[in-house]
């Protein structure tokens, strides 16, 4: 316990000297804010870029404040997920490539510890990016566009976490195999995305993690509730908890890069 | 009479089809220094990371001996410095020693004054409070050597620790050593033979993974240094071919001539040095130096390294 707080409070020294507490959380905030805004101003923006012929008018219907939220968690599939997995993909890997690993472990540390500070870093940078961007797009949503259903709102963050929660967990666990930087971050963004792309041709009982974005997009939307939320969440945990084993197994297999 | 801290039995080690340490055996008593000398590609670094529990071994034991019984986990009691230790470049100095001397062990009173001392000891008092990523190449090497030296180590295993050095860091590193080796066993790998016979009074010789030849420093010299003349003589033609001739005089057993110098190994350095002057003399060839001595250790090593 107590090297598991040493491996977390270098980690957080880390990722605050280098910054990363600040842009990641940052750029989720935007992404979720320029969501509201962006819909409430549209028809400004139209008129204004000025290239349409005269007396012609559109009228846009003004997008329901749920229908913002969901378009929001479309942004943080995309962005999001990418400065997710770019922000953490050498969390393992770059302490096994530069050799620091190398006097870390000639000490008498353990690798479960080692690896689970490196996923609660993941978990804290992860749940308090999204904390503040949903939250961002929620009080924005509700000042410019309209009401948010609170318990629904609150579900759809719920099983997005979770989603994100995922991705980060594979990109640690990738992290932990490979030693490529970009081939880390490929293999997990790829991952991700198919598994997100498969959720339209899958059945709905193979509770992919990938459904996950999904579901949450239809509690925001959808007016019947959607199924299978438990089943994937569940399998999503199970997962995460796969992926962490092989990943402090492989940390004390592979302690420096030979 | 000493007690052995470290047994290493038939060690080895291989990726995929190449064998690269091929069952060494070796032990290293309480309180010494001992040099694991050999070309570069011998399986040095490999060893090394096997005994600080770095790499598994393949077959093969190595037993750490505390009070004479042998510890299931070696790591409490090893300090390691890496061949070109590598840090985090955003730490400081002082909180990386606090931060491995709290891994190591320490609780965090112990490990703040730890880390005092230590950077005082390296050297590096002022220095402890700026980013690592400005160090030199010496001072990493030392704050390198106080990270492994922190939690007082039963053996310290050092890889390479003055190869990459400039000559200044060099000696600030052997000056060290030579303070440390008095409290704790040292075992370090090296390929700068001069340096190991300044700390170290055991010496292990490997060559392509198998020991080629191990024992106290005295011991191999007087078993294997032979008597050597070393001569040099002017560029002129004359002297040239008396250096040639001179090679195969009877009493010369084996020579080794470049250009205007020649190194001769003889049966007896004082007749046959006094044969070589009054030849010379006779001839009126003008010999620039003559040094009448043993082989050293790299002449050893040299002849260990291409047998």
């Amino acid at each position: 316990m107590r090297q598991f707080l040493l491996f977390f409070r270098k980690e957080m020294l880390e990722m605050g000297r280098s910054f990363k507490w600040l842009w990641v959380p940052l750029v989720f905030l935007m992404l979720g804010i320029m969501q509201p805004v962006v819909t409430r101003f549209m028809p400004v923006i139209l008129e204004s870029s000025g290239n349409m012929p005269k007396g012609m008018t559109i009228t846009i219907d003004p997008p329901s404040g749920m229908e913002v939220m969901a378009q929001t968690l479309g942004q943080f599939n995309s962005v999001g997920l990418m400065i997710l997995v770019l922000s953490i993909m050498t969390l393992i890997s770059g302490e096994r490539q530069s050799g620091v690993s190398q006097m870390i472990f000639a000490k008498p540390v353990s690798y479960l510890s080692y690896a689970a500070a490196k996923w609660a870093i993941m978990l804290s940078l992860v749940t308090a990016s999204f904390v503040l961007g949903y939250a961002g797009a929620w009080y924005y949503t509700v000042q410019m566009i309209g009401s948010v259903e609170t318990a629904a709102a609150l579900k759809a963050a719920l099983l997005y976490m979770l989603w994100l929660w995922f991705t980060g967990s594979l990109t640690l666990f990738m992290s932990s195999l490979m030693n490529s930087a970009a081939g880390i971050a490929f293999v997990s963004l790829g991952a991700a995305i198919l598994l997100s792309m498969a959720s339209t041709w899958l059945p709905r009982y193979a509770y992919s993690p990938g459904f996950l974005p999904e579901i949450s997009v239809q509690w925001l939307q959808a007016s019947e509730k959607p199924t299978g939320d438990l089943g994937a969440a569940i399998l999503c945990l199970m997962c995460m908890i796969f992926f962490f084993m092989i990943a402090a197994y492989q940390v004390k297999i592979r302690k420096s890069n030979v | 009479m000493t007690r052995t801290l470290l047994q290493v039995r038939d060690l080895s080690k291989r990726f995929r089809e190449r064998e690269v340490v091929k069952g060494i055996t070796f032990s290293i008593a309480e309180g010494s220094c001992a040099a694991l000398l050999g070309p570069n590609g011998a399986g040095k670094t490999t060893t090394i990371r096997m005994l600080t529990g770095l790499l598994q071994p393949s077959g093969g034991s190595i037993k750490l001996l505390i009070n004479g019984s042998p510890t299931t986990d070696r790591r409490p009691y090893i300090g390691f410095l890496p061949q070109m230790p590598v840090f985090y470049p955003w730490m400081t100095g002082a909180e990386f020693l606090l931060y491995a001397g709290e891994l190591a062990g320490l609780t965090n009173r112990e490990a703040k004054r730890e880390t005092g001392e230590w950077l005082e000891a390296v050297g590096l008092r002022d220095e402890g409070k700026r980013r690592i990523g400005g160090y030199s190449g010496g001072m990493k090497q030392r704050l390198g050597l106080a990270q492994a030296l922190i939690h007082r180590p039963k053996l310290l295993i050092l890889d390479e620790p003055v190869s990459a050095l400039d000559p200044t860091g060099r000696k600030d590193v052997l000056t060290l050593l030579q303070r440390i080796r008095r409290e704790t066993t040292v075992l370090f790998s090296t390929h700068v033979l001069h340096d190991a016979e300044e700390i170290c009074d055991e010496i292990l010789m490997i060559r392509s993974g198998a020991i080629a030849l191990q024992g106290s420093l005295e011991h191999v010299r007087r078993t294997h240094s032979e008597p050597v003349i070393r001569l040099e003589v002017g560029e002129d033609e004359a002297s040239r071919s008396w250096l040639t001739a001179a090679c195969s005089k009877n009493f010369v057993i084996h020579s080794e001539v470049s250009g205007r110098r020649a190194k001769l190994r003889v049966e007896n350095v004082e007749q046959a040095s006094l044969a070589l002057m009054a030849d010379a003399a006779s001839r009126r060839i003008m010999i620039r130096s003559l040094e009448a001595g043993r082989s050293t250790l790299e002449d050893l090593f040299l002849k260990v390294v291409q047998s």
